[in-house]
């Protein structure tokens, strides 16, 4: 925060969606490296489509993404992505060390086998999320908290710059989500991480930017901040904040964009 | 036993061992794919235009005279033909996957019966439809047995190569584009592969059963393993395995043997869906007695 570092991920005036429909408008945002930065909003608000259009899944219907200066898919080297809720057969024959060494098909490329450097990588991403010991496990003998730790491990055995998470609790008990988010916390010294979340508690406390996704990206001047009515912007109705952490960073006064406040 | 080792000194057995060696090889390991990316029904249409190649090559032998054309050829070209069809960009953004597999599926199946019946029987010499549908391992010749050599081959040779590729693309589509793999090509690649599969499996099979070859043996083999490689190795045992046992059972008790194939195929899936199913319920007991 504060001092001037890289623009990890530049947005400038971004439309996009599914064929003709548009899902998310007119947003722009500059995230910077080593940013913990988090993305509220209801269901069906753009949020998952907002990171889809950052690794290039789906196509730009105006404005640019730029990730480290370059396009989403020559981006997307440097960028790690964990889905909400990654939908595979439950029946797939994988162990937990062949879903991480996924996460090194990126800097592989179309070669038949992964390299010893690529399995040190993986073995490291799996002692970072504590899952050593799991390595031979089928991915259907763990827990959904475990699960979701192999599908960040895959993420960040790729060494990304850039960390995208899409919900990465929402199957996950409390106790587990705390472990989660202060390893992620741990690993934002070194990646930037972009978090999507319905937790409003957990971004006060560990995010350092925040912003509320509904078709629009609403934006706190000091974005350190989340307001009530930037929430109430974005869900379009009342909002009860419950918030812990550093009770200082949570509710201030706030001062909406005018032009986006215009236009919805 | 000495029964056994006559029969062996045929060369038709001799002949149908080897042809059931590379069907297995090839379901083994394309099979174990489908069955996990889930395109059984998509499988079965490459399979089912293939009828329609069958017909084509029987025609232009008898049209145009072109003997060397060999109904394999006919069924690899449509198999093709359907894959590059179903790949399409315009076919896969605008239809319904399954309606155009549907539409493929029969329209191929009724080519080939207008072909064959253009065709004079009495001037070309034309397989029983029969056999085509349901395959007559016995009517294997020399050079079909090459053709399905050089088909295996290239299976074995591009699944190796794109092994990891095609693990991420069966189980993560999402994260395999992500990872920067042109999933539009590998999936292509992965329906040629089944039209080359389908082609070694028609003349041990038939057209109609060749689903059961690539779904059998990999689910069987599905039930009891972790890993994707040795599903496939496993299919590959499985289905050698079945394949020998429905053959000596068909020239035991001179049933045709594609449909004997087929229905041990099935039995053992069978066997072995209960048996999993009694182990587990035994070894669940046994976890919970030792954790009291």
């Amino acid at each position: 925060m504060g001092k001037d570092s890289t623009v990890a991920i530049d947005i400038q005036n971004l439309s996009a969606g599914y064929d003709k429909e548009t899902i998310i408008e007119d947003v722009s945002i500059q995230i910077k490296e080593n940013d913990f930065f988090g993305i509220i909003g209801p269901n069906g608000g753009g949020k998952s489509t907002l990171l889809k259009a950052i690794l290039g899944l789906i196509p730009i219907q105006k404005g640019s993404i730029k990730i480290f200066n370059r396009l989403p898919e020559q981006g997307r080297k440097y960028v790690g992505y964990v889905a909400q809720y990654t939908e595979f057969d439950k029946n797939f024959p994988i162990s937990v060390w062949d879903v991480v060494l996924m996460g090194r098909r990126s800097i592989r490329g179309y070669l038949p086998r992964y390299s010893s450097t690529d399995k040190q990588e993986a073995e490291q991403a799996l002692k970072m999320v504590d899952l050593l010991d799991f390595k031979h496990r089928h991915i259907n003998e763990l827990s959904g908290g475990q699960r979701q730790r192999v599908f960040i491990a895959r993420a960040l055995a790729g060494h990304p710059r850039i960390l995208l998470l899409d919900e990465p609790t929402a199957s996950v008990d409390t106790d587990m989500r705390e472990t989660i988010y202060r390893f992620l916390k741990e690993i934002n010294k070194k990646i930037t991480i972009v978090l999507v979340t319905h937790d409003i508690g957990v971004l006060s406390s560990y995010v350092n930017r925040v912003s509320c996704m509904n078709r629009y990206l609403f934006t706190h001047d000091d974005d350190r901040y989340i307001s009530t009515e930037m929430i109430e912007k974005a869900y379009s109705c009342p909002v009860e904040l419950i918030a812990h952490g550093v009770p200082h960073r949570v509710l201030v006064d706030h001062h909406q964009k005018k032009e986006k406040e215009k236009r919805s | 036993m000495n029964q056994i080792i006559d029969l062996f000194s045929h060369l038709f057995v001799q002949r149908m061992f080897i042809a059931g060696i590379l069907a297995s090889i090839s379901c083994g390991v394309i099979g174990t794919l489908i069955v996990v990316k889930r395109v059984v029904f998509l499988s079965g249409g490459i399979a089912h235009t293939t009828f329609g190649g069958i017909g084509l090559a029987y025609y232009l032998q008898y049209t145009m005279n072109w003997m060397w054309l060999d109904p394999l050829i006919g069924a690899l070209i449509f198999a093709c033909l359907t894959a590059v069809i179903m790949s399409l960009p315009l076919v896969k953004s605008r239809l319904r996957e399954d309606s155009t597999i549907g539409v493929l599926w029969v329209v191929g199946m009724a080519l080939g019966v207008l072909f064959l019946n253009w065709v004079d029987r009495n001037e070309i010499i034309v397989q029983d439809p029969e056999s085509i549908l349901f395959g007559n391992i016995l009517l294997i010749h020399f050079s079909d047995i090459l053709l399905m050599g050089a088909l295996v081959v290239v299976i074995l040779a591009v699944t190796s190569y794109f092994f990891k590729d095609f693990q991420m693309l069966t189980f993560d589509e999402q994260y395999a584009k992500i990872s920067g793999i042109n999933v539009t090509v590998l999936n292509f690649i992965l329906l040629l592969l089944v039209a080359c599969t389908t082609v070694v499996l028609i003349k041990v099979v038939g057209v109609v059963l060749v689903i059961a070859m690539l779904t059998i043996p990999a689910s069987i083999s599905g039930l009891f393993t972790k890993e994707l490689k040795h599903m496939m190795i496993y299919a590959v045992i499985i289905g050698f395995i079945i394949n020998v046992i429905g053959l000596f059972l068909s020239l035991w008790y001179n049933q045709p043997p594609g449909p004997t194939i087929v229905l041990t195929l099935g039995l053992v899936f069978l066997s072995a869906l209960i048996g999993k199913y009694i182990i587990e319920h035994i070894f669940c007991k046994n976890i919970k007695r030792s954790a009291k």
